[in-house]
């Protein structure tokens, strides 16, 4: 099955990472762990991860990235228990919602 | 008959590939793709990177303009008391709100801000603070019992509408709305939808309420208040919480969030008075993101969770450069 996606490692620097014309031309996914997803076979999508000196991953590469770092999330949360007989409606109330998995696409 | 050179003053070069930064207006022959192309301005808008906030959070309140804004409050862990300032380009932190919270509403401008309701333990509070450029001052508490994960809409500190949002007693989320003189809280007339987790835009006397949680269930209803009562409009096409609002209430922009079961939305909605139209996606998906922004054409949207809390920056605009390609029939 052809790609419709690719990912890149890359650290956002913020103003100039991304510009108003280079979102006007592909969409931009950003990811836990700087991961980036953008369109496969793309021009405007290479000259991007160029710019950024994305550092190019497989699928699998970056779903484990986005998973550490989720898991690291969920881990720290299942963790939070400083309340004795808290419930999970508590504790919500307290730390937010539990985060969820993040599957990204091919 | 005059040349184009003698027209435009210059003349039309050829490029292998297109020029990396044509300015407005400028054509050019693309010897690749054997046709010509111009640069022109996009109407629609877009989201960009800015700077980074300097502590990552979510759940924090918003005021301001795209490049004037104020972000207070959060949630890191723990609750935050945390103010900064954007100019634009990067955020500088100022002086704290007096009480740590997140999920309170907000309203104002970068010089002239109030912060009420929020999160300083999970069961919430009525606590109002007030920014005058430099510090906060806290003032008269909120009418209702509790208050978290409300909205609100207001020029500046002595102005302001306060609704919806979580409670305590008898249901989880009320349509309780409140109004603000500088000095107090009166209450005026409820939502027609009850509703936590929602969005706000606008002023005192012209807001929009849209989105929002019924805890539980995402919500698309989106309401219009005259000043005197709220109305029921066009719902948003995406229902979803936690999401960030800005503008006017005739031209507004919606945007991240998180929709059923709990997943973190990059879309972005446009309000021109009557109905949303989707737009360019966030670039980082994220909820509990907080906001600021005059109009659908200028936002800003800072921090979040992603689920992770997340310091980025976005700010969303159109008028970007962008290449157009000449066709004939």
């Amino acid at each position: 099955m052809a790609k419709t996606y690719q990912y890149c490692v890359a650290e956002n620097w913020g103003k100039g990472f991304i510009e108003h014309s280079e979102s006007q031309k592909i969409t931009f996914r950003g990811y836990p762990a700087n991961v980036w997803q953008v369109p496969a076979h793309n021009k405007n999508a290479n000259v991007w991860i160029n710019k950024v000196l994305g550092q190019v991953k497989t699928k699998d590469e970056a779903q484990a990235l986005v998973d550490a770092e989720v898991t690291a999330s969920q881990t720290a949360w299942d963790n939070n228990n400083a309340i004795d007989g808290e419930t999970i409606e508590q504790k919500i109330d307290r730390i937010g919602e539990r985060p969820q998995d993040i599957t990204l696409e091919e | 008959m005059a040349t184009y050179k003698q027209i435009q003053g210059t003349a039309v070069q050829n490029y292998t590939n297109d020029p990396a930064n044509p300015v407005k207006g400028q054509l050019w022959y693309n010897d690749t793709a054997n046709s010509f192309k111009y640069s022109s301005i996009s109407t629609t808008g877009s989201w960009s990177t800015g700077g980074d906030l300097n502590t990552a959070r979510d759940d924090l309140g918003g005021a301001g303009i795209q490049t004037a804004a104020l972000g207070f409050g959060g949630f890191s862990p723990p609750y935050q008391a945390l103010t900064e300032s954007y100019d634009g380009t990067s955020w500088t932190e100022v002086n704290d709100l007096n009480t740590a919270r997140r999920t309170g509403g907000s309203n104002g401008t970068q010089t002239s801000a109030l912060y009420y309701g929020g999160q300083p333990t999970p069961t919430g509070s009525i606590i109002t603070e007030s920014w005058n450029g430099t510090s906060w001052t806290e003032v008269n508490d909120l009418n209702r019992n509790l208050a978290y994960y409300l909205a609100g809409a207001g020029a500046d500190n002595t102005s302001a509408l306060a609704f919806g949002g979580g409670t305590d007693n008898p249901v989880p989320v009320t349509s309780e709305t409140e109004l603000w003189n500088g000095t107090s809280w009166t209450e005026v007339n409820d939502l027609n939808t009850a509703r936590a987790e929602l969005a706000g835009a606008g002023i005192q006397t012209a807001a929009l309420a849209f989105g929002g949680d019924l805890l539980p269930g995402s919500q698309a209803v989106t309401e219009s208040w005259n000043g005197t009562s709220w109305t029921e409009v066009n719902d948003l096409n995406l229902g979803r919480d936690r999401l960030g609002g800005a503008g006017t209430q005739t031209s507004a922009l919606a945007f991240g969030g998180f929709n059923a079961p709990d997943f973190q939305t990059f879309y972005t909605e446009s309000w021109n008075g009557t109905s949303w139209s989707t737009g360019n996606n966030l670039n980082t998906g994220r909820g509990e993101v907080g906001s600021a922004g005059s109009s659908n054409t200028s936002s800003l949207a800072f921090g979040g969770a992603t689920p992770s809390q997340t310091a980025a920056t976005e700010e969303w605009g159109a008028g970007a450069i962008i290449t157009k390609t000449i066709t004939t029939s």
